[in-house]
């Protein structure tokens, strides 16, 4: 951790967030901040161990309607490629690295389906899915307390509301297409999903 | 104040990148007015990321990480390339819209409109409204701005699908209510409205289109024809 987040917002942020138990800082930070000033290849392979299989886990459920498993390797590749081209971009304020690294598979995910469907394309993915969106300093603050939150509040989901969201978020399946796949209504669906947004204390229409 | 928001449908869609491009156009230009559901949107990508950890691992090939860093050795001239252009080509386009005009767009409609709205090129629809079809390589929709003379209004029109108006500047009104920039107003299909332009400001919306909307007036669906020729015609020309 260096000096200059060693300050009182900066330990009040570590001890609202933290990707282990509070007060715990994110161990991938220090990886993640010598990949990007020294180009440190060891500590590149320690964040390739452990996040390339997770990564390939969450492309293979999120391309499956799309192509052959074997493009999830390929895939890996590109999001491990991204995260060492832009970990200097990379802000411990804005989001664990977990998150940071989670979105940049997700926008490669939905990069390579418009790509498979067509070429002519007129907008980048991250001019709409932005990397940076920079919430104001005391919406970030409840932000990191959310979820830290939402980490223990995940468990205590009923079966029901928990699928929909496995469905939604790492299947990659619009509300539509869970509808299509339970055959349920979609207005049921879209009420499991805000039950279980909600007892994460995401209220979201209201 | 904005008042008008994506519901919980929209947000979770496209916090999992499951949105139609067009949609996910509309509600990242919304997203950049409302820090309300630009929280909303961290929030559900913390639960993916969190369901992210949680996956059961897949073992990567055993040369997986060997092939990367030959890439990175080799392509690290030619890979960084691209980026620059971009990033430069970013820069010029906020530049152009920066000298052209004091509107503020969101970056998603910046990049769609090539940076300045001049550029577009615009369909003249009566007095009050003039249109330019975007194009965002989502067939399932139109998409275009709308610009709406200051006290001008528009035709009543039937929704056969549904439609989203996002306001990049000034206001309107309807028999609903009165919108305000930001607001992200959502009009299913079998709906009537006939919005209006606020007196004092020219309004510029971006409208996402499941479907073209039927005028009901009979000068406008004698119209209609028309102006789906010119549209269409329009967006050849420019494909």
């Amino acid at each position: 951790m260096s000096s200059s987040e060693d300050n009182n917002a900066g330990s009040l942020r570590k001890a609202l967030a933290g990707a282990g138990p509070l007060g715990q800082p994110d161990p991938w930070e220090a990886c993640i901040r010598k990949v990007a000033q020294q180009q440190d290849r060891e500590e590149f392979k320690k964040l390739f161990d452990h996040y390339a299989p997770m990564i390939k886990a969450f492309l293979t459920k999120g391309i499956s309607s799309y192509a052959d498993r074997s493009l999830a390797e390929e895939m890996t590749q590109e999001v491990m490629f991204k995260v060492w081209n832009k970990a200097d971009s990379f802000n411990p304020a804005k989001a664990s690295v977990n998150t940071w690294i989670f979105t940049i598979a997700r926008n490669t995910r939905i990069d390579f389906i418009r790509r498979n469907g067509r070429a002519d394309r007129t907008i980048d993915i991250e001019d709409i899915w932005h990397e940076a969106d920079s919430p104001e300093p005391v919406v970030e603050l409840q932000q990191r307390r959310v979820e830290t939150m939402i980490r223990h509040a995940m468990t205590t989901l009923p079966e029901e509301q928990a699928l929909v969201l496995e469905k939604a978020f790492m299947e990659s399946k619009s509300h539509n297409e869970i509808a299509e796949e339970l055959a349920l209504p979609l207005g049921t669906v879209k009420s499991r999903i805000r039950l279980a947004l909600s007892k994460l204390q995401i209220l979201i229409d209201r | 104040m904005i008042s008008y928001h994506p519901d919980s449908r929209y947000l979770t869609d496209f916090a999992t990148a499951n949105l139609p491009l067009a949609e996910a156009v509309c509600v990242s230009a919304h997203l950049e007015f409302c820090g309300k559901c630009r929280t909303h949107v961290q929030q559900l990508t913390d639960v993916g990321s969190h369901m992210f950890t949680r996956l059961q691992p897949e073992a990567v090939s055993e040369d997986s990480f060997a092939a990367l860093m030959a890439r990175v050795s080799a392509g690290a001239q030619q890979e960084r390339a691209p980026a620059v252009t971009v990033a430069a080509e970013v820069a010029a386009d906020e530049a152009a819209e920066a000298a052209q005009s004091h509107v503020f767009l969101p970056r998603a409609v910046r990049r769609l409109v090539s940076g300045s709205l001049d550029k577009l090129r615009w369909v003249q629809l009566g007095k009050a409204l003039r249109v330019a079809p975007l194009r965002v390589s989502d067939e399932s929709r139109d998409t275009a701005i709308y610009d709406i003379r200051a006290g001008g209004r528009m035709p009543e029109h039937e929704h056969r699908g549904d439609e989203i108006t996002v306001l990049l500047q000034g206001s309107f009104s309807d028999a609903d209510g009165s919108y305000s920039r930001g607001d992200f107003v959502v009009r299913h299909a079998g709906e009537t409205h006939q919005p209006t332009a606020t007196m004092d400001k020219d309004c510029l919306c971006l409208v996402c289109l499941e479907r073209p909307v039927r005028p009901r007036g009979l000068l406008y669906r004698l119209l209609e024809p028309l102006v789906n020729y010119r549209l269409q015609r329009l967006n050849r020309s420019m494909a």
